[in-house]
């Protein structure tokens, strides 16, 4: 069960023990699945070794078979304060 | 019979055999989009769906005007008209006066029955649907139109332009710059950072739809008269300076905003491919959402032929080119875009009376507004019929010259094209063709031109009306 899956280009773009920013999507159950998290992260190619479970995707919608795990950091606002 | 809105259209679709109510639950996170899907690749009824998931009260309508059939409804007319009835009667409504659009009073508008405004108003809260596994995020606007306008002189545009949610307040979509809105945005709002009024409508009645999918250079709230017979009404909306359609499903207000750009995509697209990449992508925040008791969501699903983009954009750029190459004088018999291309190839009827007039009607065509939506002209003789893909393959396969009846340009394109590397997708680099069909007209008539060998041709007319008239006789099922 993942809990985010995240886009990517190619996995160069999901550095392992370096902070990320990511566009993460939300993928627990229920009427906000799918909702954007934009956030900083560390992610790994190990899927146990953070608490979340993350999706990989490429540019066309293709799953990656092999799952990362992430550790979620901060959230990150990308949208100008003045139109919030 | 023109409807006013979504319901009086569905009911008609119903009468005519054009509708599935689905009265079990369906899941909004795919369960919909496939059956939208299916129902495009089997040319099915339209599914109403009753009851969603997660959303009590709200329901989906699929696949609106995915046939011929669907799109005669539409127009008031009999389901079994023919495609050329259907396309002279468009040709007779929009060659007529624009008819303007009249304003309605707030407390006669359906689509104010519910107001939700500010921090409240939640596009969670409404049943966008994952129309496709791994599209990048839940298309609720796929069978809608976004409504603009020109800051300097006030014109109005209606464009369909997808639109994904990103998160509660916020949208992405491509608004591409040649695109009527995205001329605007890109040209004038954005160079002075400001944001753009938008509002996107859910669920019009199906004629308002039609016009926002036409690219006549008319407004839209006017072009929508012209094919109604009667003027749209239209009511103001509440947080932004632009009006809407009254009897809409759901409105969506907001801002464009200028000066920062989210993931979008990436969707199945109208050419069925997932052609253009996720990539950072126009941002429409929301500020009101407005919407009738009982609401429903219009999906469009984008893929294989065919659904509403291929369908109702060949039906409209078709006519447009006709209406464009009849006012340039060129005499062509007439032009139809094979819902099955995708709305890539354009096939051209004419009287040729002098030499290389393909090649002045494929410029006309790829040098217009119109011209980055299609690649392919293809132009056959007067006694082609347009409107029949075999006598448009066998003309294209016996009448073209491969080395003098195949002309290639360079022009513009779009992202989506599923031929282009992914560098000329980035450039708008669009590589046109002409299919030549036409015999040239220094052959000898007698000598050199071929004659074509088909029942119409080689048969006197008394023997054909005696074949045609006792076909039945003879055994054949009815015609």
């Amino acid at each position: 069960m993942f809990h985010y899956d995240v886009f990517v280009n190619s996995l160069a773009d999901l550095p392992e023990e370096k902070e990320v920013q990511l566009a993460l999507r939300d993928l627990a159950a229920g009427t906000h699945k799918y909702c954007y998290k934009n956030v900083s992260a560390l992610v790994s190619a190990d899927q146990e070794k953070y608490e979340h479970k993350l999706q990989i995707r490429f540019g066309r919608g293709q799953v990656h078979e092999i799952p990362y795990s992430i550790k979620i950091l901060n959230p990150v606002e990308r949208i100008p304060e003045r139109w919030l | 019979m023109v409807f006013k809105d979504n319901r009086e259209f569905i009911e008609a679709l119903e009468k005519a055999g054009e509708l599935v109510t689905i009265e079990q639950e369906v899941d909004w996170d795919l369960e919909a989009g496939a059956i939208v899907r299916k129902v495009c690749e089997e040319k099915a009824p339209s599914p109403l769906m009753n009851k969603i998931k997660d959303y009590p009260g709200h329901r989906y309508l699929g696949a609106p005007l995915t046939s011929h059939r669907k799109l005669a409804l539409a127009m008031g007319l009999d389901p079994d008209s023919s495609i050329p009835e259907i396309a002279a009667e468009y040709l007779k409504r929009t060659n007529r006066s624009p008819v303007e659009p009249v304003l309605i009073e707030k407390e006669q508008a359906p689509c104010k029955e519910n107001i939700i405004i500010g921090p409240e108003a939640d596009l969670f809260s409404l049943p966008g649907p994952m129309v496709h596994d791994g599209d990048g995020g839940r298309y609720l606007c796929t069978w809608h139109f976004v409504v603009t306008k020109d800051p300097d002189n006030g014109d109005v545009n209606w464009g369909m332009y997808r639109q994904m949610v990103y998160d509660h307040k916020t949208m992405t979509g491509p608004l591409l710059p040649f695109s009527d809105g995205g001329k605007v945005f890109h040209g004038k709002y954005k160079p002075r950072g400001e944001a753009m009024p938008f509002a996107t409508v859910i669920g019009p009645d199906p004629l308002s739809a039609v016009a926002a999918s036409a690219p006549s250079p008319i407004p839209e709230t006017k072009f929508t008269g012209m094919l109604m017979e009667q003027p749209v009404e239209l009511v103001k909306c509440e947080t932004v300076d632009l009006e809407v359609p009254a009897h809409a499903e759901i409105v969506i207000e907001g801002e464009i905003l200028p000066d920062v750009s989210l993931e979008e995509g990436p969707f199945g697209e109208y050419t069925g491919y997932r052609t253009s990449p996720r990539d950072l992508r126009t941002v429409y925040r929301v500020k009101a959402i407005t919407y009738r008791n009982d609401p429903i969501t219009t999906i469009s699903n984008m893929g294989v032929p065919t659904d509403e983009g291929q369908l109702l954009r060949s039906f409209t750029l078709g006519l447009e080119m006709d209406k464009l190459l009849r006012n340039q004088g060129i005499p062509i018999t007439g032009v139809y875009m094979l819902p099955e291309s995708t709305h890539h190839l354009v096939v051209v009827g004419v009287k040729a009376i002098y030499t290389n007039i393909a090649t002045q009607i494929a410029q006309a065509v790829f040098g217009s507004k119109l011209g980055p939506w299609f690649h392919m002209v293809l132009v056959v003789d007067d006694k082609t019929d347009i409107y029949n893909v075999d006598e448009i393959i066998h003309a294209l396969c016996t009448r073209c010259h491969p080395i003098n009846g195949i002309h290639v340009y360079q022009g513009v394109g779009t992202p989506l094209y599923p031929f282009l590397s992914a560098a000329e997708r980035k450039k708008s680099v669009g590589p046109k063709v002409l299919f030549d069909c036409t015999f040239p007209l220094d052959w000898d008539p007698f000598s050199e031109v071929p004659s074509l060998v088909s029942f119409k041709n080689v048969y006197p007319k008394e023997i054909q009306d005696k074949v045609l008239n006792n076909w039945e006789k003879y055994g054949f099922k009815p015609r």
